[in-house]
């Protein structure tokens, strides 16, 4: 490091930083020059509560792992565990958690729009967002009875039922949301203070992204096809006609394009589904006490940030015996930091909020000896040993 | 007699106290209005509509935990606050608002041949204390602050001097109050003889107008110029470690530029506080608050530009415009 060089920490406490995380930047005047990121200031230890807990009450642990993918998390949990019991979910059902997620889906791109705006600057485009965020916050709450963590999945069905003569009305709502969408992206393509701030700001091009495995919007603005829903379609996805959106833009106004271009498509989606959801049950009873045979199952989906993976491994009791989650973030975190570097300080928060961060779902524990400096984490036979120490005192 | 005039009016009114209350009412105004124009409502509780909302928020702050950090250069980051607060209020005395022994006059708390270039050189001295503040506060983000405030100054001080100078050559003064009895004077003469050459100073008026509102965006730190705060990439920047008592100086200092501000967009393009029927005081009022609705309106509808676009920007386009400007004015004023 020069002399002309000096290092500013961002995080973990920050305003541009929804949640604890810490990098740190080497900067030359305005422009950065080095990145260290630090994940781990908000370790909860979800996954070993989970070994604790049977899969009714894991269902609602899944749900908090994050407050904007709540749903994305269940769905991906019940999801796991229904194919190590081997559970055949109704018709029905499948439907009503599809227009949930892509609900879902609407809320926390039009959030993530929101954020961005106040990053660079644009309350006001904030301010209007997250008004018209209201209108997907309502539907959701109509659904399901909450504006954040929804409840709807549970193993083998879905907890509440949509009703029929609602339907007209959450067209309405749709049609008014798919409306506002345009108007944003008329918006962030034609103000210049907006292009600005986002044209070339944050650039990835296509191979390194491959190279640094990046998910989701984060990989689709640099031009890699790679949504979940198109490439490993579950639920209803390979019957749903819908668009595979990615751009090749790869800089900051590829990441909006990408989530207002995908919002109008879960909007498309909403509607395809109540124009085409069949009568029948939606619920499998499922025991809370009920034992999962032996086995172990990964269920993929494609949350708003990207790949969320979920992997259960059943020793047929009635609680998981080891349940790991990947979330989208965790991916994201290299390329995040290829493209901080060489940008200006002021792109930061931008950047930084372009890969809609969730550090609290990303998190992971590693043990450090400061004195012999050497890290290292544990395999889940010493946690396994661990926990069983720690019950016997 | 003329002692206690002028201590009234260095006190009491127009001074010291008419301009704190007024720039409270200034922040009320502004905030106001970029709350209705993003669709909330603004400061609403305190008050007729929350008008004493930065009055509260001034005690509020006055009661605070008033730290000094200890990597901080304390002297100067102790002192710089109050520069803040004073040099614009000392500017605003040289603004003609009102006279208080003539209810039809305006004549400033202080006035002399060359008060246009003190106010201009005070506004410039702000800055620096501005940087001092930020430089001394022993933080990152405040010197980055620091850093693109200087930085920004050498973006919009060269326009704001030269724009400042178009009046100041048509009335053949450098004197603010002398500049507004041009005005008047030329616009009563315009009103009885309508002609093209009116027309025309009008218009580069207008646009001398319109340069030296951007360039007080900057000077203000509003949007979309507010790079040397930047909530979300510097936490405030040089402001950073100011807390307590020192951060109310800060705020209200903050609101005596803006009255500032508008009082000097009033003075050199809009006529003073002269108008017809009312006293002085009252058209000084409208025309400032409008001055204030555009400031603020201008701040609601861009996002925040980086360091390096305003500067480039202000070379490419606002000094060459206000080149420009000076120019049209030269040749007019050897017209009229």
């Amino acid at each position: 490091m020069s002399d002309r060089q000096f290092v500013i920490p961002i995080g973990p406490q920050h305003p541009a930083l929804k949640e604890p995380e810490s990098f740190y930047f080497t900067v030359d005047g305005e422009v950065v020059v080095d990145v260290e990121p630090r994940i781990g200031y908000n370790h909860r230890g979800i996954e070993k509560a989970m070994e604790a807990r049977n899969y009714i009450q894991n269902l609602y642990i899944t749900e908090r792992v994050c407050g904007i993918c709540s749903n994305a998390h269940q769905t991906a949990y019940a999801g796991s565990v229904e194919e190590v019991a081997g559970i055949e979910i109704p018709e029905r059902a499948k439907y009503i958690l599809v227009f949930m997620h892509e609900l879902e889906r609407i809320h926390s791109h039009l959030l993530w729009l929101g954020v961005a705006a106040h990053e660079i600057g644009f309350d006001t485009l904030f301010y209007y967002i997250w008004r018209d965020r209201e209108i997907v916050m309502d539907l959701l709450e109509e659904v399901s009875g909450n504006r954040c963590n929804y409840a709807m999945p549970t193993i083998g069905s879905v907890r509440r039922d949509l009703a029929k003569d609602n339907f007209p009305r959450w067209h309405k709502m749709l049609d008014t949301l798919a409306e506002r969408t345009n108007y944003y992206i008329k918006v962030a393509s034609t103000e210049q203070t907006i292009l600005d701030r986002a044209v070339g700001v944050g650039y990835l091009g296509k191979e390194d992204m491959i190279k640094l495995s990046g998910s989701g919007p984060n990989a689709r603005c640099s031009g890699v096809p790679c949504d979940t829903r198109k490439t490993a379609p579950y639920l209803l996805y390979d019957e749903i006609p819908f668009e595979h959106i990615y751009v090749n833009n790869g800089d900051v106004l590829g990441q909006v394009l990408v989530r207002v271009l995908e919002t109008l498509e879960a909007v498309k989606i909403c509607k395809w589904v109540l124009d085409n959801i069949p009568e029948g049950e939606i619920t499998v009873k499922f025991n809370p006490m009920q034992k999962v045979p032996e086995g172990e199952a990964v269920y993929i989906v494609e949350a708003q940030r990207g790949e969320l993976i979920h992997y259960t491994i059943s020793d047929g009791k009635n609680m998981p015996y080891r349940h790991k989650i990947r979330a989208p973030t965790l991916g994201n975190i290299p390329s995040l930091v290829e493209r901080l570097k060489g940008g200006y300080i002021a792109d930061i928060p931008i950047v930084l909020a372009g890969i809609d961060p969730c550090f609290s779902c990303t998190d992971r524990m590693v043990f450090h000896d400061e004195g012999k400096d050497k890290t290292w984490s544990w395999d889940e036979g010493q946690l396994h040993k661990y926990r069983l120490e720690w019950y016997k005192k | 007699m003329s002692v206690v005039t002028t201590l009234i009016e260095a006190l009491v009114f127009p001074g010291l106290l008419f301009v704190l209350t007024y720039s409270l009412y200034a922040q009320w105004v502004s905030r106001k209005l970029a709350a209705r124009l993003q669709n909330r409502v603004g400061p609403l509780h305190t008050g007729w509509n929350g008008i004493l909302q930065p009055l509260a928020d001034f005690i509020k702050l006055l009661v605070k935990e008033d730290i000094t950090p200890s990597a901080a250069n304390k002297p100067v980051f102790n002192t710089t606050p109050l520069f803040i607060f004073a040099l614009p209020l000392a500017a605003t005395f040289l603004m003609p608002i009102q006279s208080i022994t003539n209810l039809w006059g305006w004549d400033p708390v202080a006035s002399f041949e060359g008060d246009l270039i003190m106010v201009l050189f005070l506004m410039s001295i702000t800055v620096l204390a501005i940087f001092l503040a930020g430089w001394s506060s022993g933080n990152l983000f405040g010197a980055v602050g620091a850093t693109r405030v200087a930085f920004m100054m050498l973006a919009y001080e060269i326009p704001l001097g030269l724009v400042a100078i178009g009046p100041a050559i048509l009335a053949r003064s450098l004197s603010i109050s002398k500049i507004v009895d041009w005005e008047v004077a030329s616009i009563g003469a315009f009103l009885a003889t309508p002609n093209i050459w009116g027309i025309l100073t009008a218009v580069v008026l207008f646009i001398g107008f319109a340069i030296y509102t951007v360039c007080l965006l900057a000077e203000l730190e509003m949007r979309p110029f507010d790079m040397s705060e930047a909530e979300t990439e510097i936490v405030h920047g040089w402001q950073v470690e100011y807390s307590g008592k020192k951060l109310a100086l800060l705020n209200a200092g903050h609101d005596v530029k803006m009255v500032l501000a508008a009082a000097l967009l009033t003075s050199l393009f809009l006529g003073g506080p002269a108008g017809p029927v009312l006293p002085p005081v009252v058209w000084f009022v409208l025309k400032t608050t409008f001055c204030v609705f555009i400031l603020s309106n201008m701040s609601v509808l861009f996002a925040r530009f980086r360091i390096d676009q305003l500067v480039t920007g202000a070379w490419r386009y606002l000094v060459p415009l206000a080149v420009l400007q000076v120019m049209a004015v030269v040749a007019l004023s050897g017209v009229i």
